[in-house]
């Protein structure tokens, strides 16, 4: 009886409640006779166009050329990030040189780049995925740097007089203790592939998620439009969840994890 | 042998500058081979800054010291350091923390597993080898922390208020075990801290210094027999060595 009440109090089901709530709610605005479902699709038609294009291919078409994307870009960005904001946070010298310039073009949106980059690339699949690799690689690299500068001197003291060389202070000690950033850094990164992907994706190109979302708006296929945007919500979802459950593992000897 | 040797040691913060600070001033010491002293003097004598500069983590402005012979310039696994803080590593086991140092220097694994089951024995974390010490009290942490440091095998062991943040029955039973460690290791222990007890119950020589420049202000010869006893921490001998050394402090 206890162990009900307190499943029925804990997150997953309030949770749920508060979904459902929104769903009803829909559910009688869209159902009311006034209801102009061209601005307000009624649920079932808004799976009834999922299942039109699932059946039709778009949508699979869609999302795979919109994941690869993400990925790739994802990959791309982060990779350098960590890379670069290791050696950033890591070695003064280096901090010098690239860390005004890191700072100078942090505030500019990655969005602001589409313009250069259809100029100097045309609306190219190169285009798209140098975007979201841009996001990615500022949002994640900031994260990086500031792991490496909170690395506590204490930690480093004692692998030095226990007679690590400074790389294997960098190895051995600070790499590890940045980790709770560098993966807030990528979780943050991924926020930032998804928000870029579509931006680029509504401007300039031939398929996609964002793509998809324009097309719909052009043919005043509402449905779809509701359709997509929740497809997009759903993998940003899990993604964020599966990078959540990597970083708890990764971080079992954390105090702070969940 | 390892004697480190302290020469005409000044240190003046920011030399040079509008605000330069000296915090130490012409001190002249030596720790012998084997021997255990303790530093103590109230806060800002600059008994830390010394310690930290025999383990390397920075130079003297001026002056110099030598550890057999050979002057002290940056980190060494030879002269190891105990923290006044948690210096544990949290991302490793204890057992991977006890070998970490062998590790630096690719011990095979089977060197590594030798190490880690004498240390944490020694240190009285048997059992406890596959923990993370976020699963720790302090007291096992700092335990982790010491034996750490001797599996690395320093000539000389540097320890900066390591009881500091115990409380006071954790901290006598550390104590104990810390001069059990030392009597089978015969390392050269050099032991700031700012509780006298403490430093008469360890140690071989106190050396108090005082503050405003840190300068040394008295060498205490402990004459009490080896091995100590809790109970010694109640005779004559040891009461009036502290009742000694806290006027000195209060001046």
């Amino acid at each position: 009886m206890d162990g009900l009440k307190k499943f029925l109090s804990g997150r997953f089901v309030l949770g749920a409640l508060s979904i459902g709530l929104v769903l009803l709610f829909y559910t009688i605005i869209t159902g009311r006779p006034d209801n102009n479902p061209a601005l307000l699709p009624p649920i079932p038609d808004i799976i009834g166009s999922f299942f039109t294009n699932l059946a039709a291919g778009t949508l699979l078409d869609a999302l795979w050329a919109s994941l690869y994307r993400i990925f790739l870009g994802f990959f791309i960005g982060t990779t350098l990030a960590v890379i670069i904001g290791c050696l950033v946070g890591w070695y003064k010298t280096v901090e010098y040189l690239v860390d005004p310039l890191i700072e100078a073009i942090r505030p500019i949106p990655p969005l602001a780049y589409i313009p250069i980059i259809i100029i100097w690339f045309g609306i190219e699949e190169f285009s798209r995925v140098l975007l979201i690799s841009i996001a990615c690689f500022m949002v994640c690299v900031v994260n990086v740097i500031a792991g490496m500068k909170n690395v506590p001197q204490v930690y480093v003291d004692a692998a030095s007089t226990m007679g690590a060389s400074r790389f294997q202070v960098f190895r051995t000690v600070a790499v590890p203790a940045a980790t709770p950033f560098i993966i807030t850094g990528y979780r943050i990164a991924l926020a930032a592939a998804w928000t870029t992907l579509v931006a680029a994706e509504l401007i300039a190109a031939p398929s996609g998620l964002g793509f998809m979302l324009q097309e719909g708006r052009r043919y005043f296929l509402t449905d779809q439009v509701m359709m997509i945007i929740v497809i997009i919500g759903a993998c940003a979802f899990i993604m964020d969840r599966t990078f959540r459950s990597i970083q708890k593992r990764l971080m079992i000897w954390s105090e702070t994890r969940e | 042998m390892p004697e480190i040797v302290v020469d005409k040691l000044t240190h003046t913060f920011g030399k040079g500058g509008p605000e330069a600070l000296t915090v130490l001033e012409n001190i002249d010491l030596k720790f012998e081979d084997g021997s255990f002293t303790s530093i103590v003097g109230t806060s800002g004598c600059g008994k830390s800054t010394l310690l930290k500069m025999m383990a390397g983590l920075f130079d003297p402005s001026d002056g110099r010291m030598t550890l057999d012979g050979e002057v002290i310039k940056g980190t060494d696994r030879r002269r190891g350091m105990v923290f006044q803080q948690d210096a544990v590593f949290p991302w490793m086991t204890v057992a991977k923390n006890i070998s970490y140092g062998p590790r630096l220097r690719g011990a095979s694994v089977a060197e590594q597993r030798e190490v880690e089951a004498k240390w944490t024995e020694m240190v009285g974390l048997k059992g406890f080898e596959e923990r993370w010490p976020r699963e720790l009290s302090g007291g096992m942490r700092k335990r982790v922390d010491i034996g750490r440091v001797y599996a690395n095998d320093p000539d000389v062991l540097l320890m900066d208020e390591p009881f500091g943040a115990l409380d006071a029955q954790t901290k006598e039973r550390m104590q104990s075990d810390l001069l059990e460690a030392w009597r089978q290791s015969k390392k050269t222990v050099v032991f700031v801290t700012h509780d006298l007890e403490e430093a008469i119950f360890l140690s071989d020589k106190i050396i108090v210094m005082s503050a405003r420049p840190g300068h040394v202000h008295h060498i205490e010869e402990v004459t009490l027999p080896r091995p100590r006893t809790d109970e010694m921490r109640l005779t004559d001998e040891f009461i009036q060595i502290k009742r000694r050394l806290w006027a000195m402090l209060e001046h």
